[in-house]
């Protein structure tokens, strides 16, 4: 294959699958550069790079597989993001990718060998190019939109589409695949359906001011997409969601903002069709396993510098799901009001929220009410001291069903941290206390009885700071208890950092040390220790060079019993990058 | 007087020979509330018809109906519409879909609202009978066999500690995080199993995102408990703060003063049944993967010390 490029002859011999993104990314860098030749009309920023990260993990005595694998032995990533600007015209390039799958949830989850449209779609990898004239977008590649909480947003989509924005009118539309067809592989990947999506938008918009805008939102798997269906709960599935938003913001910072949405989704298209099925041609067939259902949430409120208030109300019904938000928890109602406010000049901000969840809003049988409260209160009480006090509540109960007793846990933490801080000429310290309660009370369903949890935490932190120097150590001490009936855990960890620059400030080096003594009920203590080091360097105006490297070392005391007394594993991780910076 | 004892003889022996259609009936005590998710899982129903012994042969339907405790009907089967299967004279085995075949049983009131918005019976006990008719006048072909089942349908955990949005700090953060979070509810009979996992949300990714492709840093599995407290050990760490157009965001505070850096993490429940099956009873993911809830950790110190030092 041969391209012409800028006067330049390009062949493209047979290359694996995995460099023809890395041929496309040099094509594009030459184009980037040569953009910035004309530095009176063109500029080009972001930036690029590629990092390198390996992990190792040595565990004895051999066999004890009591801990696992954090991170992919090896990986690369590669990063491209350069933007070109003209006057009128932009650019953006959004390319992320690397180069082995680490897929463990969604249609990806276990996959080997990929190939090249599954690789594209990967959500590990992302390629897009944004080209931007004036109010008109063109959308190519992997895109994550955005339109509305309840419609589509979660969820990458390769293919192709525009925004458009004349004034105060929005038309949207993107179509693309959000997922390839994965077989099932026995310990491997669980198997999907290629999956076809498509979103619009229409409306008008008037940002800070007002909008009206209609979304839809489709997905359809293709259920020949693959040779043989996979076992279990994998069906193909379609589903689409329509919605409207409105949203307006009027005089002294009151707001008000609403959607209602309705969807419709077959959740097995092998099932049959059926003349009583909900259908809503022409955008879904119905069968027998298609419902349809809707949701809904509201917003107002008010805010200004020193004092918001809000509600907010959001339901989602029981049959309610869209493909633009895979993991939308249906059947369920929260309201909660949030505040904030700043007092004594600013010194003092406070900020609030309470409300309640309701969850099986639909099943009154087991209808399950969730406590929120929040509250976060921060005090500058002098030039010296500081104090921020948080405490929050969640409390969830639920109906006894086929259960003696309903479900009844009560989460509460209350956290205070005063902070003193005092100088001279050549020093400022910094000394903070930190101590936490959590308290979490949990009902045995089928006895009655309550048992609690309760966690003291104490931080103790000191940072000095070298007025005339460029050093930035710090210290701090932790103590950690943990007692519920019949078991105690105890922590207790020293840690220490050193930040300092380093030939003339193109080395910045930073280091830590940290060592954990931990002990559960009566067993021997487990020890930890952690040394970690960054060291950037610069090497030009627009290159950077990182390197980071930790070490994890953990023995266990007798807690594990015969053949594992004094089991020990040691973790270390390093990763090396470069990045390149666009522009000035 | 012949033809009386004739027409006698022929109701006796056909009385016999339905009699003598055998059939079993097995219903899980406490199957899915999506009626759908009968059919895909095939252990939850189960309709035996054995051969006659008389090799009587002929054809038949199953007609059946669901009932309340009060002995209520709101669903059964639209015998005109559904299938009609020919009596054979090997062991016949049916499952959920050829039973309570969705396209042709019927439901009323309250329960068909419910099925046709999420798919799903309401919560509450229940009664399904089953019984083989031939065609055309549906007049028995087996004794009616009954069974009762509780009907729940599955919430999944909600992810109360970390909650959405939380900033841990850093200092205690790398020692030990509290996850708790709220019971598969209702509380089945056997211990749930609960899988927590941690992903590292990196630059330009959303936290969704993150789910999907990234390595967990934690993948912890619990059973039948709701807290979990975990010792990073080095895996949380701001070790690129500083870094220009890294992933730790540089964060406004309240009062205006410039935040350390912080990292973003997206923390997740996957829950299982004893049998090691992904419980959701139907959800869009069919993977018992609660909603995501994101997580900062961040140097809250260093914030302090950067407005303090901007005053010196």
């Amino acid at each position: 294959m041969e391209l012409v490029f800028r006067n330049k002859i390009f062949v493209l011999t047979k290359t694996s699958k995995m460099k023809q993104p890395i041929i496309c990314l040099f094509l594009l860098t030459s184009l980037g550069l040569s953009a910035q030749d004309k530095k009176s009309k063109v500029s080009v920023s972001g930036n690029m790079g590629v990092t390198y990260e390996g992990y190792g993990l040595n565990r004895n005595p051999t066999g004890w597989t009591g801990y696992s694998q954090r991170k992919p032995w090896n990986q690369v990533r590669f990063t491209f993001q350069p933007t070109i600007t003209t006057p009128k015209f932009s650019l953006p390039f959004n390319f992320n990718f690397n180069t082995t799958p680490t897929n463990f949830i969604g249609p990806y989850a276990g996959i080997g060998k990929q190939s090249f449209g599954q690789y594209i779609t990967n959500p590990s990898n992302n390629f897009a190019v944004n080209p931007k004239y004036k109010w008109a977008e063109l959308q190519l590649g992997t895109q994550y939109l955005n339109y509305s909480n309840l419609s589509t947003g979660d969820v990458g989509v390769f293919g192709a589409g525009f925004d458009l924005r004349p004034d105060v009118w929005r038309l949207k539309f993107f179509t693309g695949v959000s997922q390839q067809g994965v077989n099932f592989f026995s310990g491997g990947a669980n198997g999907s359906y290629k999956r076809k999506n498509w979103m619009a938008q229409l409306g008008m918009e008037k940002e800070d001011s007002y909008a009206l805008l209609f979304n839809f939102a489709k997905g359809k798997d293709d259920k020949n997409s693959i040779p043989l269906p996979p076992p279990g709960s994998v069906l193909p599935q379609e589903g689409f969601t329509m919605s409207v938003v409105g949203k307006v913001n009027i005089k002294g910072g009151w707001y008000l903002s609403t959607e209602g949405a309705q969807s419709i989704y077959t959740k097995d298209l092998f099932l049959p069709t059926s003349a009583t099925a909900v259908t809503i041609k022409p955008f879904l067939d119905g069968n027998t396993s298609t419902v349809k259902d809707f949701a809904a949430e509201g917003m107002v409120g008010r805010k200004s510098k020193n004092f918001d208030i809000g509600v907010k109300v959001k339901y989602i019904g029981a049959g309610f799901q869209t493909v633009g938000y895979p993991f939308m928890q249906p059947d369920r109602m929260d309201y909660l009001l949030n505040t904030r406010f700043n007092a004594f000049k600013n010194k003092t901000n406070v900020t609030a929220s309470i409300g309640q969840r309701v969850n099986n809003v639909s099943n009154t049988a087991l209808k399950a009410k969730q406590f929120i409260g929040k509250l976060n209160w921060f005090s500058q009480i002098n030039d010296n001291w500081s104090v921020n006090i948080n405490y929050n509540n969640f409390g969830f109960q639920s109906n006894s069903g086929i259960n003696p007793f309903g479900i009844k846990n009560v989460s509460n933490d209350f956290g205070i941290a005063p902070t003193y801080t005092w100088s001279n000429t050549k020093m400022v310290h910094l000394l903070s206390l930190s101590y936490n309660y959590s308290k979490y009370d949990e009902r045995d369903v089928i006895t009655g009885l309550t048992t609690s949890n309760n966690t003291h935490t104490g931080l103790l932190t000191y940072v000095p700071s070298f007025l005339t120097k460029d050093l930035t150590p710090d210290f701090s001490v932790m103590y950690f208890i943990n007692k519920l009936p019949g078991f105690k855990t105890t922590l207790a960890t020293i840690s220490t950092g050193l930040a300092l620059p380093a030939m003339k400030k193109k080395l910045q080096l930073r280091g830590q040390l940290q060592y954990t003594f931990s002990k559960n009920n009566t067993f021997t203590a487990n020890n930890n220790f952690i040394a970690s080091c960054t060291i950037d360097a610069k090497l030009n105006k627009k290159t950077t060079w990182t390197n980071f490297l930790s070490t994890n070392y953990f023995k266990h005391g007798n807690e594990l019993g015969l053949p594992f007394i004094g089991a020990n594993y040691l973790e270390s991780n390093f990763r090396t990058g470069l990045m390149y910076r666009f522009g000035k | 007087m012949k033809k009386i004892f004739y027409i006698l003889s022929i109701l006796f022996f056909a009385k016999n020979s339905v009699a003598q259609v055998n059939t079993n009936l097995v219903l899980s005590p406490n199957p899915p509330a999506s009626l759908m998710q009968w059919g895909v899982s095939r252990e939850t129903l189960t309709f035996i018809v054995f051969p006659s012994a008389q090799g009587i042969r002929g054809e038949y339907k199953i007609k059946t109906e669901i009932k309340l405790s009060d002995g209520t009907v709101i669903g059964k089967t639209d015998l005109n519409k559904s299938k009609t299967y020919t009596l054979s004279s090997a062991t016949t085995i049916f499952n959920a879909a050829d039973v309570v075949p969705l396209e042709s049983m019927i439901f009323t009131g309250k329960h068909k609202t419910s099925l046709e918005k999420s798919g799903k019976l309401l919560s509450d006990n229940y009664e399904i009978c089953v019984q083989l008719v031939r065609p055309p006048d549906f007049a028995p072909f087996s004794e009616i066999k009954c069974k009762t089942f509780y009907l729940a349908a599955t919430q999944l955990p909600i992810l109360m500690k970390p909650y959405n949005q939380e900033e841990l700090d850093y200092d205690i953060a790398k020692t030990t995080i509290i996850f708790r979070w709220t019971p598969v509810v209702p509380k089945p009979k056997a211990l749930v199993t609960y899988k927590i996992m941690v992903f590292e949300v990196l630059q330009n990714q959303n936290p969704v995102q993150a789910v999907r492709s990234n390595f967990p840093i934690l993948t912890q599995e619990v059973r039948g408990v709701t807290q979990y407290i975990w010792q990073p050990r080095g895996v949380v760490d701001l070790s690129d703060n500083n870094v220009k157009d890294s992933a730790m965001q540089q964060r406004k505070g309240l009062d205006g003063t410039v935040k350390g850096g912080s990292k973003k993490y997206v923390w997740i429940i996957q829950s299982f049944d004893n049998l090691g099956q992904p419980l959701g009873d139907g959800n869009i993911n069919a993977d018992g993967v609660s909603e995501p809830t994101v997580f900062f950790v961040r140097q809250k110190v260093k914030d302090i010390k950067i407005k303090d030092t901007d005053k010196q």
